[in-house]
């Protein structure tokens, strides 16, 4: 014990340079990324990596290149290859994971729920990502000097105030003036910045519960056409004598919901061929939005024929059966303010009253 | 927000009693006072008497407020794909021709018309349904050669927007009346303009594809965004305006993209420069920089107030030479990548 205090102490009171150290003194093998930066030269292991990718090195023969065809090759083979994992079926039902059998996940092609895709940058991601973006940010900047603390708000749900015994145990009251609990507004940062969620095309056809289904048919379709989506059918829930339609008995409805690349593609048909083509439209309501971030508008049957993939062959579809629609767009917006800030930089115009 | 209510608050402000914190500057102050009352209200009493039992003057250093101007023309046009990109999506697109039903046929095109003899005869050329990804038939047994061989040309974007033009081109040949004359399909304009080959810097129809900022030259030769001091009682945005007016002209249809600035620089003189009238130092500049986007019009130097001799519509790469290092390094940040 003595002994190592005094050796502690002699440590100390020595200069740096004679104090013994646990690591070898001599030639060190410690790498830094820093030592190499430009100085030194690219170590071996480095060397041997291609610096050209694959797609574009062309260190193939012209020859070489053009003489391989796969398809003589394949022909040319007395024997066939044996079969490989191309061969691969995906088990139809799901039966568990202690099955011996599994599904692959569904991002691999030979998944039975594999969707290809995506097929394209498209033009309104980009222009989002390089102008719209950035230029809210900036509108929505709010400068907190230093020192400033944010003023104390009041809970989102009040508690009760024990003036009776049975307050106990009951659940916190609901905001002061309705029991609707609005979205919580963050400030807007460069990780939030409201973009387009998903887009839904709704149409109900009033004609498919009073005359026949054909005219379902021709909605879904036209739905189809213009959505790139399969559409789902809905049935009436209320009863209303006078369209002639009870619940669970009329399909009276299609819908399609878009994501990702159909969403975006459909969005900039939207607002670059068809809104500048409706005639006499001042825009989209100003009071229009659920008040969380989604803005819904309608159009009308010989607006939705505006659309290119319509007009391309509107002659099959039958005359006065195109269907109308409301379309409503989903951005991750708080509230309606932002989303309309959001889609009038991206192109849909607002009109009237503005209603936050 | 708005510049009308400025004279109202600086009322408001004298009224008010003031935090008098000197890291703060006064539009902050009154925004802090502003904000919660309740904290400001317990402290005034003390921070009176402080600030009155100051009597001598202290001389503070100074700096010059510039207001700045990066006045921007968005991209025009999608930008270019890399390699991989373009081998990616031609890929699955392959992928879901072989994945997706066939193209119902008899929805699109009635029999019997020219233009479904047109089909038939397209679809025996290059048996799919898809313009744009060469000769390929999903459902054959020779299914599995879907991959591109080197040298291909069925990848690029120009490529298949030529492959579209035709296929329309043939189209219209084929189910017109007129047999006599050919008919013509506009194609897209090229993504390299005049002045890109030109490179005319001074051309707003160049670099479609990026962002381009306005450069000025001073009268010394210096580069750099135009800028100029805020004068008294002027917010800075109301600066950058006049500063865009004095020094670009007013041939411009511009939009001041909010009311704060998106970055900044600092210059410090060599030496601080004493004022002999007050005895005040002033050691530099700092320069804020309010973003503007340009709708119409071209910047144009007749009528600048700042002796200015030049100017030029730059990316952000090509900024670079022209600036000092230390400016660059300061706005390079508030500068769009694409």
């Amino acid at each position: 014990m003595a002994a190592s205090e005094s050796s502690r102490y002699l440590a100390r009171s020595l200069p740096r340079a004679f104090v013994p150290t646990a690591r070898p003194q001599g030639f060190c093998l410690r790498r830094n990324v820093s030592d190499q930066a430009s100085s030194k030269a690219a170590p071996a292991d480095l060397n041997e990596l291609e610096s050209a990718s694959s797609l574009t090195s062309t260190t193939l023969s012209e020859a070489t290149a053009k003489s391989f065809d796969p398809i003589a090759r394949t022909k040319a083979r007395k024997k066939q290859l044996p079969r490989s994992r191309y061969q691969f079926r995906s088990p139809k039902y799901d039966r568990g994971p202690l099955h011996p059998h599994q599904p692959p996940p569904p991002s691999d092609p030979s998944s039975r729920l594999y969707v290809p895709g995506p097929f394209s940058l498209p033009r309104v991601e980009q222009t989002y990502q390089s102008t719209v973006a950035s230029d809210i940010l900036t509108l929505c900047y709010v400068h907190n000097p230093p020192g400033f603390k944010p003023p104390p708000k009041a809970p989102r749900l009040r508690s009760w105030d024990d003036s009776s015994p049975y307050h106990k145990n009951r659940p916190l009251r609901g905001p002061r003036g309705g029991d609707v609990l609005r979205l919580l507004r963050k400030p807007i940062n460069f990780n939030n910045v409201p973009q387009l969620e998903r887009i839904t095309i709704h149409s109900y056809v009033k004609q498919a519960a009073q005359e026949n289904s054909s005219w379902l048919h021709v909605a879904g379709m036209a739905v189809q056409a213009i959505s790139n989506a399969r559409v789902e059918t809905f049935k009436s829930k209320t009863s209303v004598a006078t369209w002639s339609i009870a619940p669970g008995r009329d399909t009276v409805a299609v819908k399609a919901e878009l994501r990702g690349e159909d969403m975006l593609h459909f969005f900039g048909k939207l607002v670059d061929v068809v809104m500048p083509r409706i005639k006499d439209w001042e825009g989209v309501k100003g009071s229009s939005g659920d008040s969380s971030g989604n803005i819904t508008f309608g159009l009308e049957p010989e607006n939705v024929a505006l659309f290119p993939e319509i007009e391309v062959n509107y002659d099959m579809y039958p005359p006065k059966m195109i269907p109308g629609c409301h379309i409503t767009i989903h951005t991750s917006a708080k509230t309606d303010k932002d989303a309309r800030l959001l889609l009038s930089a991206m192109g849909i115009p607002f009109y009237g009253k503005m209603v936050d | 927000m708005s510049s009308g209510s400025n004279g109202a608050r600086r009322i408001a402000s004298v009224l008010r009693p003031s935090i008098a914190d000197p890291k703060v500057c006064r539009s902050c102050q009154e925004t802090l006072v502003r904000r919660n009352y309740s904290s400001a209200a317990a402290q005034p009493s003390s921070e009176s008497t402080s600030t009155a039992t100051t009597t001598f003057p202290v001389v503070k250093p100074v700096y010059t407020i510039n207001a700045g101007v990066a006045l921007s023309r968005p991209p025009q046009i999608t930008r270019d794909l890399s390699q991989f990109e373009k081998a990616y999506y031609f890929y699955q697109k392959r992928l879901n021709e072989r994945l997706a039903l066939p193209f119902t046929k008899y929805f699109y095109f009635k029999r019997g018309t020219p233009a479904d003899e047109d089909w038939k005869r397209k679809i025996r050329e290059r048996q799919t349904a898809a313009r744009d990804i060469g000769k390929y038939n999903a459902y054959s047994k020779d299914a599995w050669n879907d991959e591109l061989l080197v040298g291909a040309v069925e990848a690029e974007p120009e490529h298949q927007v030529e492959m579209l033009v035709q296929d329309a081109e043939a189209t219209v040949n084929a189910t017109s009346q007129d047999t006599s004359k050919k008919e013509e399909i506009p194609r897209p304009f090229p993504r390299v303009t005049e002045a890109d080959q030109k490179n005319d810097q001074r051309s707003l129809n160049r670099a479609l594809q990026r962002t381009l900022y306005l450069l000025v030259q001073t009268k010394e030769g210096y580069w750099r965004l135009p800028s100029s001091p805020v004068e008294q009682d002027e917010t800075l945005r109301l600066a950058a305006e006049r500063t865009l007016a004095q020094t670009a002209g007013v041939n411009m249809n511009t939009w001041m993209v909010g009311f704060h600035p998106v970055g900044h620089h600092v210059y410090n003189f060599r030496y601080p420069r004493v004022d002999k009238a007050n005895g005040t130092e002033h050691l530099g500049e700092k320069t804020f920089f309010m973003k503007a986007r340009i709708m119409a019009g071209q910047a144009d130097l007749a009528a600048n107030t700042q002796n200015l001799q030049d100017f030029k519509w730059l990316t952000k790469e090509e900024i670079a030479p022209y600036v000092l290092p230390q400016y660059y390094s300061n706005i390079k940040n508030m500068l769009a990548e694409r």
